[in-house]
Protein backbone atom coordinates (compact mmCIF):
# COMPACT_ATOMS: atom_id res chain seq x y z
CA UNK A 1 0.00 0.00 0.00
CA UNK A 2 1.51 3.46 -0.65
CA UNK A 3 0.61 6.69 1.61
CA UNK A 4 1.12 9.96 0.80
CA UNK A 5 1.74 12.10 4.20
CA UNK A 6 1.21 15.62 4.17
CA UNK A 7 1.97 18.47 6.93
CA UNK A 8 1.84 21.92 7.75
CA UNK A 9 -0.48 23.47 4.58
CA UNK A 10 -0.71 26.43 6.49
CA UNK A 11 -3.89 27.97 3.66
CA UNK A 12 -1.44 27.82 1.01
CA UNK A 13 -3.83 26.37 -1.70
CA UNK A 14 -2.13 26.66 -4.59
CA UNK A 15 0.01 24.70 -2.85
CA UNK A 16 -1.75 21.82 -1.75
CA UNK A 17 -3.01 21.51 -5.39
CA UNK A 18 0.14 20.60 -6.22
CA UNK A 19 1.17 18.20 -4.06
CA UNK A 20 -2.64 16.87 -4.91
CA UNK A 21 -1.95 15.91 -8.47
CA UNK A 22 1.60 14.32 -7.56
CA UNK A 23 0.41 12.47 -5.05
CA UNK A 24 -2.08 11.37 -7.86
CA UNK A 25 0.20 10.57 -10.18
CA UNK A 26 2.39 8.46 -8.34
CA UNK A 27 -1.15 6.79 -7.66
CA UNK A 28 -1.15 6.27 -3.60
CA UNK A 29 -3.86 4.77 -2.50
CA UNK A 30 -4.16 6.54 0.77
CA UNK A 31 -3.49 10.30 1.96
CA UNK A 32 -3.05 11.27 5.58
CA UNK A 33 -2.55 15.01 6.71
CA UNK A 34 -0.25 15.73 10.37
CA UNK A 35 -2.51 18.97 10.83
CA UNK A 36 -1.32 23.32 10.42
CA UNK A 37 -3.99 23.26 7.98
CA UNK A 38 -4.35 27.21 8.83
CA UNK A 39 -2.33 30.12 9.98
CA UNK A 40 0.53 31.86 7.76
CA UNK A 41 -1.23 31.38 4.48
CA UNK A 42 -4.06 33.36 2.50
CA UNK A 43 -6.42 30.79 2.10
CA UNK A 44 -7.45 28.47 5.27
CA UNK A 45 -10.63 27.76 4.60
CA UNK A 46 -10.40 26.58 1.07
CA UNK A 47 -7.82 24.46 2.36
CA UNK A 48 -9.58 22.96 5.10
CA UNK A 49 -12.65 22.44 2.58
CA UNK A 50 -10.51 20.61 0.12
CA UNK A 51 -8.70 18.17 3.03
CA UNK A 52 -12.65 17.79 4.09
CA UNK A 53 -13.73 17.15 0.72
CA UNK A 54 -11.42 14.27 0.32
CA UNK A 55 -12.01 12.66 3.39
CA UNK A 56 -8.31 13.14 4.42
CA UNK A 57 -7.30 11.21 7.98
CA UNK A 58 -5.87 14.26 9.10
CA UNK A 59 -4.49 15.30 13.36
CA UNK A 60 -4.46 18.36 14.52
CA UNK A 61 -1.50 21.10 14.14
CA UNK A 62 0.07 23.60 16.89
CA UNK A 63 -2.03 26.43 14.76
CA UNK A 64 -5.51 24.54 14.22
CA UNK A 65 -5.19 23.75 18.20
CA UNK A 66 -3.81 27.51 18.35
CA UNK A 67 -7.31 28.48 16.35
CA UNK A 68 -9.32 26.70 18.55
CA UNK A 69 -8.53 27.03 22.11
CA UNK A 70 -7.05 30.45 21.43
CA UNK A 71 -3.18 32.02 21.62
CA UNK A 72 -2.29 29.46 24.82
CA UNK A 73 1.61 29.41 24.31
CA UNK A 74 4.30 31.35 25.85
CA UNK A 75 6.74 33.39 24.49
CA UNK A 76 9.30 30.07 24.07
CA UNK A 77 7.04 29.24 20.50
CA UNK A 78 8.75 32.25 18.67
CA UNK A 79 12.85 33.11 18.17
CA UNK A 80 12.48 36.96 18.88
CA UNK A 81 9.64 39.19 20.00
CA UNK A 82 9.43 40.56 16.14
CA UNK A 83 8.36 36.66 15.13
CA UNK A 84 6.09 36.69 17.87
CA UNK A 85 4.31 39.92 17.05
CA UNK A 86 4.05 38.85 13.40
CA UNK A 87 2.53 35.33 14.48
CA UNK A 88 0.30 36.92 16.70
CA UNK A 89 -1.04 39.07 13.47
CA UNK A 90 -1.61 35.92 11.39
CA UNK A 91 -2.93 34.19 14.82
CA UNK A 92 -5.69 37.36 14.69
CA UNK A 93 -5.99 37.71 10.58
CA UNK A 94 -6.78 33.77 10.48
CA UNK A 95 -9.31 33.47 13.46
CA UNK A 96 -11.24 36.84 11.72
CA UNK A 97 -10.99 34.88 8.26
CA UNK A 98 -12.41 31.18 9.29
CA UNK A 99 -15.49 30.00 8.71
CA UNK A 100 -17.68 28.53 12.30
CA UNK A 101 -17.99 25.25 10.49
CA UNK A 102 -13.74 24.92 9.68
CA UNK A 103 -13.16 26.13 13.68
CA UNK A 104 -16.02 23.38 14.49
CA UNK A 105 -13.76 20.95 12.06
CA UNK A 106 -10.31 22.27 13.74
CA UNK A 107 -11.81 21.38 17.09
CA UNK A 108 -12.80 17.34 16.10
CA UNK A 109 -9.47 16.74 15.02
CA UNK A 110 -7.50 13.93 16.98
CA UNK A 111 -3.55 14.45 18.35
CA UNK A 112 -2.70 10.99 16.98
CA UNK A 113 -3.76 8.73 13.85
CA UNK A 114 -2.37 5.40 13.71
CA UNK A 115 -2.42 2.52 11.00
CA UNK A 116 -0.58 -0.99 12.16
CA UNK A 117 2.82 0.05 13.36
CA UNK A 118 2.27 3.46 11.89
CA UNK A 119 1.78 6.57 13.98
CA UNK A 120 1.37 10.09 12.80
CA UNK A 121 1.30 13.65 15.10
CA UNK A 122 1.77 17.19 14.05
CA UNK A 123 4.69 17.67 16.41
CA UNK A 124 5.45 14.73 18.78
CA UNK A 125 3.35 11.98 20.70
CA UNK A 126 3.73 14.92 23.34
CA UNK A 127 2.95 17.53 22.34
CA UNK A 128 1.69 19.44 18.78
CA UNK A 129 4.31 22.21 19.46
CA UNK A 130 7.76 19.94 20.33
CA UNK A 131 10.12 20.11 17.32
CA UNK A 132 12.09 16.45 16.62
CA UNK A 133 14.86 17.71 14.68
CA UNK A 134 16.87 15.60 12.82
CA UNK A 135 19.90 16.74 15.20
CA UNK A 136 17.83 15.69 18.32
CA UNK A 137 19.65 13.22 20.63
CA UNK A 138 19.28 9.61 19.69
CA UNK A 139 17.82 8.08 22.54
CA UNK A 140 15.87 11.23 22.82
CA UNK A 141 14.33 10.34 19.51
CA UNK A 142 14.08 6.72 19.73
CA UNK A 143 11.66 7.40 23.26
CA UNK A 144 9.30 9.35 20.73
CA UNK A 145 8.91 6.35 18.61
CA UNK A 146 8.13 4.09 21.69
CA UNK A 147 6.07 6.56 23.51
CA UNK A 148 4.15 6.53 20.25
CA UNK A 149 4.45 2.62 20.50
CA UNK A 150 4.95 2.45 16.90
CA UNK A 151 7.54 1.41 14.27
CA UNK A 152 7.10 3.99 12.18
CA UNK A 153 6.68 7.91 13.69
CA UNK A 154 5.52 10.18 11.00
CA UNK A 155 5.48 13.84 11.92
CA UNK A 156 5.85 17.24 10.83
CA UNK A 157 5.99 20.75 12.25
CA UNK A 158 9.61 21.65 11.31
CA UNK A 159 8.63 22.34 7.83
CA UNK A 160 12.33 20.64 6.47
CA UNK A 161 11.31 16.89 5.81
CA UNK A 162 13.44 13.80 6.42
CA UNK A 163 14.20 10.25 7.20
CA UNK A 164 15.64 9.50 10.41
CA UNK A 165 16.86 5.58 11.27
CA UNK A 166 17.71 4.42 14.87
CA UNK A 167 19.02 1.37 14.93
CA UNK A 168 21.25 -0.99 17.83
CA UNK A 169 20.01 1.17 20.45
CA UNK A 170 21.27 0.00 23.84
CA UNK A 171 21.48 1.17 27.66
CA UNK A 172 22.05 -0.26 30.37
CA UNK A 173 20.15 0.62 33.70
CA UNK A 174 21.72 -0.04 37.43
CA UNK A 175 19.12 0.14 40.39
CA UNK A 176 20.19 0.55 44.13
CA UNK A 177 17.47 0.55 46.32
CA UNK A 178 17.91 0.89 50.76
CA UNK A 179 17.78 -2.67 52.14
CA UNK A 180 17.62 -4.65 48.47
CA UNK A 181 20.43 -5.78 46.45
CA UNK A 182 21.59 -3.57 43.77
CA UNK A 183 20.06 -5.28 40.05
CA UNK A 184 21.22 -4.32 36.70
CA UNK A 185 19.49 -4.57 33.62
CA UNK A 186 19.44 -4.06 29.64
CA UNK A 187 17.34 -2.44 27.30
CA UNK A 188 18.06 -3.03 23.37
CA UNK A 189 15.97 -1.39 20.94
CA UNK A 190 14.74 -2.55 17.12
CA UNK A 191 15.08 -0.55 14.15
CA UNK A 192 12.71 2.67 14.91
CA UNK A 193 11.61 5.27 12.33
CA UNK A 194 11.04 8.78 12.22
CA UNK A 195 9.70 10.49 9.13
CA UNK A 196 8.77 14.09 8.94
CA UNK A 197 6.69 15.05 6.26
CA UNK A 198 8.26 18.60 5.55
CA UNK A 199 5.47 21.15 4.80
CA UNK A 200 3.24 21.56 2.26
CA UNK A 201 2.41 25.49 2.21
CA UNK A 202 5.35 27.02 4.00
CA UNK A 203 8.93 25.20 3.45
CA UNK A 204 11.35 26.14 4.71
CA UNK A 205 14.13 23.72 3.20
CA UNK A 206 16.17 26.47 1.21
CA UNK A 207 14.00 26.32 -1.80
CA UNK A 208 9.95 27.25 -2.46
CA UNK A 209 9.17 24.55 -3.84
CA UNK A 210 6.54 22.21 -1.49
CA UNK A 211 7.13 19.00 0.44
CA UNK A 212 5.64 15.77 1.00
CA UNK A 213 6.54 11.96 1.84
CA UNK A 214 5.74 8.68 0.09
CA UNK A 215 6.22 5.63 2.04
CA UNK A 216 5.08 1.84 0.61
CA UNK A 217 3.85 -0.11 3.84
CA UNK A 218 4.84 -3.31 1.83
CA UNK A 219 8.96 -2.36 0.93
CA UNK A 220 9.07 0.20 3.70
CA UNK A 221 10.39 2.89 1.30
CA UNK A 222 10.53 6.40 1.97
CA UNK A 223 10.43 8.87 -0.79
CA UNK A 224 10.54 13.01 0.12
CA UNK A 225 9.09 14.65 -2.66
CA UNK A 226 9.74 18.22 -3.75
CA UNK A 227 7.23 19.70 -5.72
CA UNK A 228 7.05 23.04 -7.63
CA UNK A 229 3.87 25.27 -8.18
CA UNK A 230 3.04 28.92 -8.72
CA UNK A 231 4.44 30.63 -5.03
CA UNK A 232 3.95 33.84 -6.75
CA UNK A 233 0.11 33.60 -6.60
CA UNK A 234 0.38 32.75 -2.96
CA UNK A 235 2.73 35.63 -1.93
CA UNK A 236 0.60 37.97 -3.97
CA UNK A 237 -2.11 36.90 -2.37
CA UNK A 238 -0.77 37.35 1.31
CA UNK A 239 0.01 40.33 0.40
CA UNK A 240 -3.33 41.26 -0.62
CA UNK A 241 -5.48 40.09 2.24
CA UNK A 242 -3.20 42.27 4.46
CA UNK A 243 -1.20 39.78 6.16
CA UNK A 244 2.54 40.51 6.85
CA UNK A 245 4.53 41.20 3.85
CA UNK A 246 7.94 38.58 5.84
CA UNK A 247 5.51 35.63 5.01
CA UNK A 248 5.30 36.74 1.22
CA UNK A 249 9.35 36.88 1.28
CA UNK A 250 10.13 33.35 2.90
CA UNK A 251 7.56 31.58 1.26
CA UNK A 252 9.54 33.15 -1.99
CA UNK A 253 12.90 31.38 -0.47
CA UNK A 254 11.80 28.51 1.68
CA UNK A 255 13.66 29.85 4.53
CA UNK A 256 15.52 28.26 6.75
CA UNK A 257 15.01 28.53 10.48
CA UNK A 258 12.41 30.91 10.36
CA UNK A 259 9.77 31.16 13.50
CA UNK A 260 11.36 28.31 14.81
CA UNK A 261 11.50 28.62 18.66
CA UNK A 262 14.88 28.90 20.35
CA UNK A 263 14.99 25.94 22.73
CA UNK A 264 13.35 23.52 20.23
CA UNK A 265 12.54 20.51 22.61
CA UNK A 266 10.84 23.18 24.97
CA UNK A 267 6.95 21.56 25.40
CA UNK A 268 4.86 24.71 26.41
CA UNK A 269 2.36 23.84 29.65
CA UNK A 270 0.22 27.30 29.56
CA UNK B 1 29.15 21.03 51.64
CA UNK B 2 26.21 18.70 52.05
CA UNK B 3 22.72 18.97 50.99
CA UNK B 4 19.17 16.88 52.53
CA UNK B 5 17.05 16.35 50.12
CA UNK B 6 13.10 15.49 50.73
CA UNK B 7 9.69 15.72 49.37
CA UNK B 8 6.57 14.92 50.32
CA UNK B 9 5.53 15.89 53.55
CA UNK B 10 2.21 16.08 53.04
CA UNK B 11 0.92 18.40 56.03
CA UNK B 12 2.88 15.67 58.48
CA UNK B 13 4.44 17.71 60.84
CA UNK B 14 5.99 15.42 63.09
CA UNK B 15 7.56 13.60 60.16
CA UNK B 16 9.22 16.71 59.09
CA UNK B 17 10.10 17.94 62.47
CA UNK B 18 11.77 14.09 62.53
CA UNK B 19 13.67 14.88 59.70
CA UNK B 20 15.03 18.07 60.68
CA UNK B 21 16.24 16.34 64.13
CA UNK B 22 17.89 13.70 61.65
CA UNK B 23 19.64 16.66 59.73
CA UNK B 24 20.98 18.24 62.50
CA UNK B 25 22.29 14.93 63.98
CA UNK B 26 24.44 14.41 60.97
CA UNK B 27 28.27 14.50 62.07
CA UNK B 28 29.05 16.25 58.62
CA UNK B 29 26.53 19.47 58.78
CA UNK B 30 23.69 19.84 56.04
CA UNK B 31 24.49 23.34 54.35
CA UNK B 32 21.25 23.05 52.14
CA UNK B 33 17.96 21.82 52.28
CA UNK B 34 15.56 21.13 49.16
CA UNK B 35 12.28 20.29 49.44
CA UNK B 36 10.96 18.99 46.47
CA UNK B 37 7.44 19.45 46.65
CA UNK B 38 4.18 18.36 48.64
CA UNK B 39 4.33 19.97 51.56
CA UNK B 40 0.66 20.11 51.72
CA UNK B 41 -1.60 17.41 51.49
CA UNK B 42 -5.58 15.90 52.81
CA UNK B 43 -3.62 14.45 56.32
CA UNK B 44 -2.22 16.60 59.19
CA UNK B 45 -1.81 20.31 59.07
CA UNK B 46 -0.95 21.81 55.87
CA UNK B 47 -0.82 25.31 57.39
CA UNK B 48 1.45 24.52 59.92
CA UNK B 49 4.03 22.27 57.91
CA UNK B 50 3.91 26.18 55.31
CA UNK B 51 4.61 27.93 58.51
CA UNK B 52 7.67 25.75 60.19
CA UNK B 53 9.03 25.36 56.72
CA UNK B 54 8.85 29.30 56.21
CA UNK B 55 10.39 30.10 59.32
CA UNK B 56 13.24 27.92 60.04
CA UNK B 57 14.98 27.45 63.42
CA UNK B 58 18.13 29.52 64.27
CA UNK B 59 20.67 27.13 63.17
CA UNK B 60 18.56 25.35 60.86
CA UNK B 61 19.40 25.86 56.75
CA UNK B 62 16.46 27.79 54.77
CA UNK B 63 15.40 25.53 53.12
CA UNK B 64 14.37 25.97 49.13
CA UNK B 65 10.90 24.78 48.27
CA UNK B 66 9.84 24.05 44.73
CA UNK B 67 6.32 22.98 43.83
CA UNK B 68 4.84 19.43 43.68
CA UNK B 69 1.65 17.63 42.30
CA UNK B 70 -0.29 18.85 45.87
CA UNK B 71 0.69 22.23 45.47
CA UNK B 72 -0.68 22.49 41.98
CA UNK B 73 -3.84 20.51 43.03
CA UNK B 74 -4.36 23.58 44.99
CA UNK B 75 -3.55 26.12 42.17
CA UNK B 76 -6.38 24.62 40.17
CA UNK B 77 -8.81 24.24 42.67
CA UNK B 78 -8.26 28.33 43.15
CA UNK B 79 -7.80 28.53 39.50
CA UNK B 80 -4.40 30.65 39.58
CA UNK B 81 -3.07 27.92 36.87
CA UNK B 82 -3.72 24.76 35.00
CA UNK B 83 -7.19 23.17 34.41
CA UNK B 84 -10.31 24.61 36.65
CA UNK B 85 -11.92 22.40 39.24
CA UNK B 86 -9.02 20.20 39.80
CA UNK B 87 -9.77 17.19 37.43
CA UNK B 88 -6.80 14.99 38.50
CA UNK B 89 -7.90 15.46 42.15
CA UNK B 90 -10.91 14.40 41.28
CA UNK B 91 -10.04 11.46 39.47
CA UNK B 92 -7.71 10.28 42.23
CA UNK B 93 -9.07 11.13 45.54
CA UNK B 94 -13.03 11.80 44.37
CA UNK B 95 -15.08 14.67 44.96
CA UNK B 96 -14.95 14.74 49.01
CA UNK B 97 -11.02 15.94 48.57
CA UNK B 98 -11.62 19.01 47.08
CA UNK B 99 -13.60 20.05 49.88
CA UNK B 100 -10.86 18.87 52.02
CA UNK B 101 -7.90 20.07 50.16
CA UNK B 102 -9.94 23.72 50.21
CA UNK B 103 -10.13 23.41 53.81
CA UNK B 104 -6.75 22.13 54.60
CA UNK B 105 -4.67 25.33 52.10
CA UNK B 106 -5.22 28.60 52.92
CA UNK B 107 -5.88 31.10 49.91
CA UNK B 108 -2.55 33.20 51.34
CA UNK B 109 -0.59 30.39 51.70
CA UNK B 110 -1.75 29.06 48.39
CA UNK B 111 -0.43 32.59 46.49
CA UNK B 112 2.59 31.87 48.55
CA UNK B 113 2.93 28.05 47.53
CA UNK B 114 2.47 29.70 43.62
CA UNK B 115 5.50 31.94 43.95
CA UNK B 116 7.55 28.76 44.57
CA UNK B 117 9.73 27.44 41.49
CA UNK B 118 9.10 24.49 38.96
CA UNK B 119 12.65 23.07 40.15
CA UNK B 120 16.19 24.26 40.59
CA UNK B 121 19.19 23.53 38.44
CA UNK B 122 22.52 23.56 40.99
CA UNK B 123 25.88 22.11 40.02
CA UNK B 124 24.95 19.68 37.98
CA UNK B 125 21.91 18.46 39.57
CA UNK B 126 18.04 18.76 38.53
CA UNK B 127 16.12 19.29 41.93
CA UNK B 128 12.46 19.21 40.68
CA UNK B 129 9.12 17.16 41.73
CA UNK B 130 8.40 14.68 38.51
CA UNK B 131 10.68 15.72 35.76
CA UNK B 132 10.70 18.56 33.42
CA UNK B 133 8.05 16.75 31.22
CA UNK B 134 5.69 17.36 34.14
CA UNK B 135 5.14 17.39 38.00
CA UNK B 136 3.29 14.59 37.84
CA UNK B 137 5.61 12.71 36.08
CA UNK B 138 6.50 9.40 38.09
CA UNK B 139 9.68 7.47 38.05
CA UNK B 140 10.67 4.89 39.79
CA UNK B 141 13.22 1.98 39.19
CA UNK B 142 10.17 0.06 37.32
CA UNK B 143 10.09 3.22 34.25
CA UNK B 144 11.27 1.63 31.04
CA UNK B 145 15.04 2.34 30.73
CA UNK B 146 14.72 4.42 27.94
CA UNK B 147 11.94 7.14 29.48
CA UNK B 148 14.69 7.13 32.24
CA UNK B 149 17.44 8.05 29.35
CA UNK B 150 14.93 11.08 28.06
CA UNK B 151 14.28 12.34 31.31
CA UNK B 152 18.32 12.61 31.97
CA UNK B 153 18.71 13.88 28.53
CA UNK B 154 16.03 16.42 28.86
CA UNK B 155 16.89 17.60 32.94
CA UNK B 156 20.20 18.54 30.98
CA UNK B 157 21.93 17.29 34.30
CA UNK B 158 24.00 14.11 35.38
CA UNK B 159 21.79 13.54 38.35
CA UNK B 160 18.23 14.73 38.44
CA UNK B 161 16.87 14.17 42.17
CA UNK B 162 12.75 13.47 41.98
CA UNK B 163 10.14 13.17 44.57
CA UNK B 164 7.11 12.19 42.71
CA UNK B 165 7.00 8.65 43.24
CA UNK B 166 7.88 8.55 47.15
CA UNK B 167 9.83 6.01 46.52
CA UNK B 168 13.60 6.53 47.55
CA UNK B 169 16.07 4.92 44.55
CA UNK B 170 19.06 5.16 42.67
CA UNK B 171 19.24 4.26 39.04
CA UNK B 172 21.97 4.72 36.77
CA UNK B 173 21.79 5.23 33.45
CA UNK B 174 24.01 4.53 30.46
CA UNK B 175 23.61 4.90 26.87
CA UNK B 176 25.24 2.23 24.57
CA UNK B 177 25.72 2.31 21.06
CA UNK B 178 22.65 3.47 18.60
CA UNK B 179 23.39 4.25 15.12
CA UNK B 180 21.37 6.93 14.09
CA UNK B 181 20.96 7.88 9.64
CA UNK B 182 19.22 10.72 8.38
CA UNK B 183 18.39 11.09 5.03
CA UNK B 184 17.19 14.95 4.12
CA UNK B 185 16.36 16.12 0.16
CA UNK B 186 19.78 17.25 -0.23
CA UNK B 187 22.15 14.65 2.04
CA UNK B 188 21.53 10.77 1.30
CA UNK B 189 21.78 8.45 4.24
CA UNK B 190 24.67 9.53 6.65
CA UNK B 191 25.10 7.53 10.02
CA UNK B 192 26.24 8.40 13.13
CA UNK B 193 27.21 5.99 16.00
CA UNK B 194 26.39 7.51 19.09
CA UNK B 195 27.93 5.63 22.32
CA UNK B 196 31.52 5.10 20.73
CA UNK B 197 34.46 5.78 22.97
CA UNK B 198 35.16 8.21 24.87
CA UNK B 199 31.71 6.87 26.01
CA UNK B 200 29.85 8.83 27.98
CA UNK B 201 29.46 8.61 31.96
CA UNK B 202 26.30 6.89 33.39
CA UNK B 203 23.96 9.71 34.48
CA UNK B 204 21.26 8.91 37.63
CA UNK B 205 17.79 9.59 38.76
CA UNK B 206 17.73 9.37 42.14
CA UNK B 207 14.19 9.03 44.41
CA UNK B 208 14.28 11.04 47.48
CA UNK B 209 11.88 8.97 49.40
CA UNK B 210 8.78 11.04 50.94
CA UNK B 211 8.64 11.88 54.70
CA UNK B 212 4.92 12.45 55.45
CA UNK B 213 3.42 9.80 53.53
CA UNK B 214 4.22 6.66 55.20
CA UNK B 215 3.87 6.47 59.41
CA UNK B 216 6.77 7.53 61.31
CA UNK B 217 8.94 6.38 59.00
CA UNK B 218 10.04 9.09 57.10
CA UNK B 219 12.85 9.29 54.07
CA UNK B 220 15.58 11.43 53.00
CA UNK B 221 18.77 11.74 51.12
CA UNK B 222 21.94 12.94 52.00
CA UNK B 223 23.86 14.26 48.80
CA UNK B 224 27.56 15.18 49.07
CA UNK B 225 28.47 17.32 45.87
CA UNK B 226 32.45 16.91 46.74
CA UNK B 227 32.20 13.37 46.69
CA UNK B 228 29.14 12.68 44.14
CA UNK B 229 27.55 10.45 46.72
CA UNK B 230 24.22 9.32 47.52
CA UNK B 231 23.11 7.89 51.10
CA UNK B 232 19.40 7.67 51.77
CA UNK B 233 17.80 7.76 55.27
CA UNK B 234 14.91 6.22 57.11
CA UNK B 235 14.03 7.97 60.47
CA UNK B 236 12.44 6.24 62.86
CA UNK B 237 10.03 8.35 65.32
CA UNK B 238 6.72 8.36 67.50
CA UNK B 239 5.35 4.69 68.51
CA UNK B 240 7.59 2.94 65.95
CA UNK B 241 10.83 3.99 67.39
CA UNK B 242 12.97 1.96 69.58
CA UNK B 243 12.66 -1.18 71.26
CA UNK B 244 9.27 -1.63 70.71
CA UNK B 245 9.58 -0.77 67.49
CA UNK B 246 11.86 -3.77 66.93
CA UNK B 247 10.43 -6.10 68.64
CA UNK B 248 6.72 -5.52 66.99
CA UNK B 249 8.48 -6.53 63.63
CA UNK B 250 9.49 -9.86 64.78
Amino acid sequence: MKLAVISCIHGNYEALNAVLSDIDAHKADQIYCLGDLVGYGPQPNAVVELVRSLDIPTCQGCWDEDIVEGLNACDCSYPSQLAEKRGHLAHEWTNQAIHPEVREYLASLPMTLRQDNLCFVHGSPNSQHEYLLPTMDGFAALERVLAAEADVLFCGHTHIPYLRELENGTLSVKVQQPGQSETQHQFTAPLKRIINAGSVGEPRHGRPNATYVLYDTDSTQVTLREVPYDYQKTCAAIIEQGLPPIFAWRLARGMEFAERAEDAGHVCER
Amino acid sequence: MQWAILSGIEGNLAAYEAVLTDIKRQRQPVTDLYILGDLVGLQGDSEAVVRRVRSPQPGEPMPQVCTGWWEEQCFSLHGIRGLPDAPELVERYGLEAVKDLWEAVSRQTVQWLADLDFGFHELDCLLIHGSTVSYGDELTPETPPIQLCDRLIRADANTLFCGRSGLAFECWVEPGALRSTVTTLDQTAVPQEQGQEPKKSPRRIVGVGNVGRQGYQPSYVLYNPGTDQVSFKCVQYGPARGFGAARSKK
